[in-house]
């Protein structure tokens, strides 16, 4: 493992905390502003997974990021798994809660079951799928104590009736809700992909610019695949390179806010995260130039 | 609330058409209002595999031993086909599961394996209790059985602890399936003898471990879960149980999480 390099925590740069690094991370340290952890992962009242994250809490600051919320669910937010998250909160006392602006909750129709999708699916950019989903965050914020980080979506589905922009949908969000923005600047780059944009690294910085500056409370770098004609935001490879340059973008307009590197899938070594860590760093220096 | 009925309807339909498999974009399109360009269909696609993907990983973690007698192949197949019957309700996915011993016990295709309900069970069990609170001895508490009467008292066994009574050799097909193991000779014959064995799963460090127990064992242990005070249980023991051997079982394999006085008997 490469001796840590001083700055991460400085400039608020932190990693995503997954299993193979666990004893790495727990038992020699990095230097990281933070780590975050996927919260349903930890949801369980026991075990190994708990006593895990209780370890990093002593050494790092978390961020407990959901994935399970479903805040623009029609249905509303489960009250099972908003119990179990603000017992983890109380617990762990996170530096930052989020989760994404998606729906994953529905009915299932046929016996009144309600059925989660385990996925982060797209609302509808309307008026009222936009009361829903404050109506939703409000709920978790007031029984959090605190207030949120919604992140934006790579979708692969859009909905004919849509008639808000992305943009225009969260910065509405944030200001009827209270809640801050979590901008993944990997899924503007995968939407612009898949949407055929002429100019995907204008069509990202444009996306970046049309969110007000104070609005943005975090960002995550990832990589993404590519599939046929698609982007597939899987988490799995380094931050590409056009990517790199929308962030240092966002750094620009949004300042030094905290920066997580995700990386869920064929996850490498825990020095080519540290090692985009630092890329993450030194973007910071740049643009501070 | 204006629009909340259609977007109860919009999403419904857009997880009904992402349990789909055939000929659903068109009518999920419609009803969804999703946009009818060419990339769209493909969109579908996406979230599909994901859900596969994230069947075949949830089920696994949770089913090791059911997934080592179908394969692999199989598996994954049965995975998906669980995902639609009874997809997950909660956003936790380690949560997801209790309902596939059932479902594989009444699924027609697995017939010729009737096992295999059982060895999901003893599977989920297993899954369970290492997702149960922590709780370990509470040493002090032994005390009481020199200072109080057994109708005074109460045992609590260490959260997650279960028992699973079974026709088949479940703890035989479990143990079979570890690393470095595997008497699969034995085995068969026990399957085809019908050999049931009774099986006691409790926590021990961050593990559940697979106990072998008699039906006295499991009378007890039942008598013990369902709150009952010592000195009632005690009675209602058969003769070949004694309880100062399994006192110490219970002690040496870590079921035991504490005595308690009963309330209002003190």
């Amino acid at each position: 493992m490469a001796l840590p390099v001083p700055g991460r925590a400085d400039a608020a740069v932190g990693i995503g905390m997954r299993q193979p690094h666990y004893e790495q991370l727990l038992e020699r340290g990095a230097d990281l502003a933070f780590v975050e952890v996927h919260s349903e992962n930890f949801f369980a009242a026991g075990g190994a997974t708990r006593a895990v994250l209780r370890r990093a809490r002593e050494l790092y600051p978390v961020s407990l990021h959901g994935v399970g919320l479903g805040l623009g669910s029609a249905l509303g937010v489960d009250g099972w798994h908003l119990d179990r998250l603000d017992e983890l909160v109380r617990e762990i006392e996170p530096v930052r809660v989020s989760d994404h602006a998606c729906f994953a909750r529905a009915s299932r129709g046929v016996d009144g079951g309600v059925w989660h999708a385990n996925d982060l699916l797209p609302v509808a950019f309307t008026p009222g799928a936009l009361a829903i989903m404050v109506r939703n965050v409000s709920l978790v914020q007031e029984r959090l104590r605190r207030p949120i980080l919604l992140e934006n979506l790579s979708a692969y589905l859009a909905y004919a009736d849509d008639s808000m922009s992305e943009a225009g949908f969260l910065t509405e969000l944030c200001r009827r809700s209270g809640c801050s923005l979590l901008l993944d600047v990997n899924n503007l780059m995968v939407n612009a992909i898949n949407a055929a944009a002429p100019d995907r690294l204008a069509a990202c910085c444009d996306a970046v610019d049309a969110l007000p500056r104070e609005l943005v409370a975090q960002i995550h770098l990832a990589g993404y695949a590519q599939a046929d004609a698609w982007a597939i935001d899987d988490h799995g490879s380094p931050v590409r390179p056009e990517v790199w340059d929308v962030y240092r973008h966002a750094l620009r307009r949004f300042g030094a806010v905290p920066t997580l590197i995700e990386w869920d899938t064929d996850v490498p070594a825990l020095d080519v995260l540290l090692g985009q860590a630092d890329r993450a760093v030194a973007c910071h220096a740049e643009v501070a130039a | 609330m204006i629009g909340l009925d259609a977007e109860v309807a919009r999403q419904r339909a857009v997880l009904a058409a992402l349990a789909a498999r055939t000929d659903l974009d068109a009518a999920s399109a419609r009803t969804a209002r999703v946009r009818p360009d060419s990339l769209a269909r493909s969109g579908w696609e996406i979230y599909r595999t994901n859900a596969d993907a994230l069947a075949e990983r949830a089920l696994a973690a949770a089913f090791p031993t059911l997934r080592a007698l179908l394969g692999a192949h199989d598996f994954k197949h049965m995975a998906r086909e669980f995902w639609r019957d009874e997809p997950p309700q909660r956003g936790d996915i380690g949560e997801w599961g209790a309902a596939l011993p059932a479902w594989l016990r009444v699924h027609p295709g697995l017939a010729p394996w009737p096992y295999l309900g059982d060895c999901a069970e003893l599977d989920w069990l297993r899954h369970s209790c290492e997702r149960a609170l922590d709780a370990n001895l509470d040493a002090g508490s032994l005390s009481l059985l020199d200072t109080h009467e057994p109708q005074q008292l109460r045992l609590l066994l260490r959260p997650g602890t279960a028992l699973l009574d079974s026709r088949w050799p479940v703890a035989s097909l479990y143990a079979a399936h570890q690393a470095d193991a595997g008497q699969f000779a034995e085995l068969r014959d026990a399957i085809a003898e019908q050999r049931g064995e009774v099986v006691l799963v409790a926590r021990r460090g961050w593990r559940a471990a697979v106990h072998t127990i008699d039906a006295p064992t499991l009378a007890w242990s039942c008598d013990v879960q369902r709150g009952m005070t010592l000195g009632a249980a005690l009675a209602r023991a058969s003769t070949g149980f004694d309880f100062a051997h399994w006192l110490a079982q219970a002690l040496t394999h870590e079921w035991l999480h504490r005595v308690e006085v009963v309330a209002g008997r003190g």
